[in-house]
C-alpha cells in the first residue's frame, strides 16, 4: 500500500464519524525506486489531504523534511516534487494493519493488500 | 432481506469467483475497448478507482493516472496485488474511501451481481459519493436484451464454464483462427470501430453455423428476484410449479440449519426457492420434462409479455431450463465478441475472450481436472438489465449523478454518468 493510496482510505465502522485519516502501524515497509513524472506529482497535490500524507511519512520515519504544508509554487520547485513523489509512491506498507483512529478497529494489510472487509455488526 | 440477499451473493457470486480465480487469468479475459478508451481519456494526474476489479486488467492501462482497484473476492484481489498494482479488500456496498477522492470511478460488470434493487442503488450511491464533482464514472452490467434472443427474466443464474467453446485444441480452429480474425486485445488498436470490423469479416467457422449446435440452448436458471420474494404479495408461488420442483428436487451436498418445506418465513420462502433451483441444476437426474427454450426467439413478441420486477404479481413461477450438454455450448462471458457476424448476441458480455494463448497439454489435462471439480458448484447470480433500467434507476436514486451517455455494447449495457453538486434548499 502506498501512501497515496493511504490517503484516500477511510474507516467505514458503522457509527463512526471521524475514521480519517487511519493510522498506519507497519512491521514491513519497502522503498522502491518509482519513475519521477514531476507533472504527475504536482496534479496530486492538491488532491491530497495533505496533513494525513504528513502524519503517514512521519509515522513511518519518512518524512525527511517535508513540511507541514505544500510550498508555494510548487509546481516549479522539481527538489520538492522528488521529495513528495517518494513519499507517494515509493514508500510502500507491506504488512501491517490500519486503525479506525475513532474506534481502534484495525484493518490488516497483508502483502500489500490492506483488507478492508467489515464484519456484519460493523456495517 | 437483507440477509437473503448477502447470503445469494456469499453463495453465488463471492464464493464463485473464489472458486474460479485461478482461471480469471486466462488470456480470454481481456480488456473491453470502451473502458479502455475511457481511461485513456484522463487527464494526467487523475485518480481513478475500479469498484469490483477482479484480477485487476483494467489497472496497467494509462500510466499517467494513479489507478487503485478494490474487489470483494481475496484470490482475485491477491492476484492484482502480486502484480504490483494498488488494490484493496472490500465491499461495494461500503467503500473505504473519503468522500470526492476519484476523478474517475470504473464499475466493469459488477453491481448486475447484487441481488436487489436497493442493494445496487447502494453500490450507485457509494461510487457517487468517493467522485469529486465533474468527475465521471462509467458502468457496465449484462443487458436483458440482446440483438437475436433476449432472457426471458431478470434475475438467473449462470453457470460458469470452465472450458471455453473454441479452445486451442482444435487445430483446424485454431489455424482459422489465424486468418486475419483478431480477438479484441491483439488488434493494433483497440478501438471499438476496429472491434466491430474484425467481427463481421471473422472466417472462423462459429459454432452457430452448426445447427447441431444451433439447437442447444444456454442453461440458464431463473430465480425470483428478492425483491419480489420478500413482498408479502407475492410470496405464494403457484402450486403447479412448486409440485414440480418438489418431484425433481434432490437434496444437495450442501447442508442447513432450515428444511424446504418446514420453514415458512418470507426471508427462508427465497432462500429455499433459490436452493430448490441450485439443487435441481446440480443433481444430474433431473434432465426430464422441464425443457424450455429460455430463449425467446423474437424479442419484439416477447417485449410486451416481459415481466417487471415490481410488476410480479403472486403467481409468479420460477421456470427452469435444461440443457442437453452443457459443457461445450457457448456461455456468453466465455466467448470472443467475434462470434455472430455482426451480431453482439449473447456473447461476450463480460468481454471475455477465448483462450489465445496456446496451452501446453500437460497444462490442460491439469485444468481439466479441476475444471471438472468446479463446474457443478459454479452457479453465478446475475440481474440483467433492461434498455433504461440503469439509467432510470440513477436518475430516480442516485440524485448526484446525471447521465450522460448510455449505450449497447455487445450485450451490456455501458452508461456514463458525471458527478454533479446537488443544491439543498
Amino acid at each position: 500500500m502506498k501512501l497515496l493510496t493511504h490517503n484516500m482510505l477511510t474507516s467505514h465502522v458503522k457509527g463512526v464519524i471521524n475514521g480519517y485519516p487511519l493510522l498506519i502501524k507497519a512491521t514491513e515497509v519497502k522503498v522502491n525506486e518509482v519513475e519521477f513524472n514531476p507533472q504527475f506529482v504536482s496534479r496530486m497535490i492538491p488532491k491530497l489531504e495533505w496533513s494525513a500524507l504528513i502524519q503517514a511519512a512521519e509515522g513511518l520515519g519518512h518524512l525527511q523534511d517535508l513540511p507541514g504544508t505544500p510550498i508555494e509554487n510548487y509546481e516549479n520547485d522539481a527538489e520538492f516534487l522528488r521529495k513528495v513523489h517518494r513519499v507517494l509512491l515509493e514508500v510502500e506498507v507491506i504488512e501491517g494493519s490500519l486503525q479506525c483512529p475513532e474506534s481502534g478497529r484495525e484493518f490488516p494489510i497483508s502483502k500489500g493488500v490492506p483488507n478492508m472487509l467489515l464484519n456484519e455488526d460493523e456495517s | 432481506m437483507e440477509e437473503a440477499a448477502s447470503q445469494l451473493e456469499r453463495d453465488h457470486v463471492h464464493s464463485v469467483y473464489e472458486k474460479i480465480a485461478p482461471f480469471f487469468n486466462d488470456s480470454r479475459y481481456k480488456a473491453w475497448p470502451r473502458v479502455r478508451q475511457f481511461l485513456l481519456e484522463q487527464e494526467p494526474g487523475s485518480i481513478v478507482a475500479d469498484v469490483g476489479c477482479g484480477n485487476g486488467k483494467y489497472l496497467h492501462i494509462n500510466e499517467r493516472i494513479y489507478k487503485l482497484g478494490c474487489d470483494v473476492c481475496r484470490p482475485l484481489v491477491d492476484s492484482a496485488g502480486s502484480r504490483g498494482h494498488e488494490v484493496q479488500l472490500c465491499d461495494g456496498l461500503r467503500l473505504p474511501y473519503r468522500n470526492a477522492c476519484f476523478d474517475a470511478v470504473l464499475s466493469i460488470a459488477v453491481i448486475h451481481h447484487m441481488s436487489t434493487r436497493e442493494r445496487r442503488i447502494r453500490a450507485l450511491r457509494e461510487m457517487a459519493r468517493t467522485l469529486r464533482v465533474g468527475g465521471r464514472i462509467m458502468i457496465y452490467v449484462w443487458a436483458m436484451e440482446q440483438k437475436r434472443r433476449k432472457f426471458e427474466k431478470q434475475d438467473i443464474f449462470v453457470p460458469w464454464n470452465p472450458n471455453p467453446p473454441l479452445s486451442p485444441r482444435g487445430p483446424a480452429r485454431r489455424r482459422r483462427r489465424g486468418d486475419g480474425t483478431q480477438s479484441v486485445s491483439e488488434a493494433p488498436h483497440d478501438s471499438g470501430e476496429k472491434h466491430r470490423t474484425v467481427r463481421s469479416t471473422s472466417s472462423v467457422v462459429e459454432e452457430e453455423e452448426d445447427p447441431a449446435q444451433q439447437r442447444k440452448q444456454k442453461l440458464w436458471f431463473f430465480s425470483r428476484s428478492l425483491d419480489s420474494v420478500l413482498d408479502f404479495s407475492s410470496l405464494s408461488v403457484s402450486r403447479s410449479s412448486s409440485r414440480d420442483l418438489s418431484a425433481f428436487c434432490s437434496p444437495t451436498g450442501e447442508t442447513r440449519g432450515e428444511s424446504e418445506t418446514g420453514d415458512c418465513t418470507p426471508l427462508s420462502r427465497g432462500r429455499g426457492l433459490i436452493r430448490q433451483v441450485s439443487s435441481f441444476f446440480c443433481s444430474s437426474s433431473s434432465r426430464t420434462s422441464l425443457e424450455e427454450d429460455v430463449f425467446v426467439s423474437d424479442p419484439q413478441d416477447q417485449l410486451h409479455t416481459a415481466e417487471n420486477d415490481e410488476t410480479r404479481t403472486g403467481n409468479e413461477t420460477v421456470s427452469i431450463a435444461l440443457l442437453q450438454d452443457g459443457s461445450t455450448v457457448a456461455l456468453p462471458d466465455l466467448v470472443s465478441c467475434q462470434r455472430e457476424q455482426g451480431d453482439s448476441g449473447e456473447l461476450g458480455q463480460d468481454g471475455q475472450e477465448r483462450q489465445d494463448s496456446p496451452v501446453s497439454v500437460q497444462q490442460d489435462q491439469e485444468e481439466e481436472w479441476s475444471k471438472e471439480k468446479l463446474k457443478e458448484s459454479c452457479l453465478r447470480y446475475y440481474h440483467v438489465f433492461r434498455e433504461g433500467e440503469l439509467t432510470q434507476l440513477i436518475e430516480d436514486h442516485v440524485e448526484e449523478l446525471q447521465v450522460l451517455h448510455t449505450c449497447l455494447d455487445h450485450a451490456n449495457w455501458c452508461v456514463v454518468a458525471e458527478k454533479v453538486h446537488v443544491w439543498r434548499v
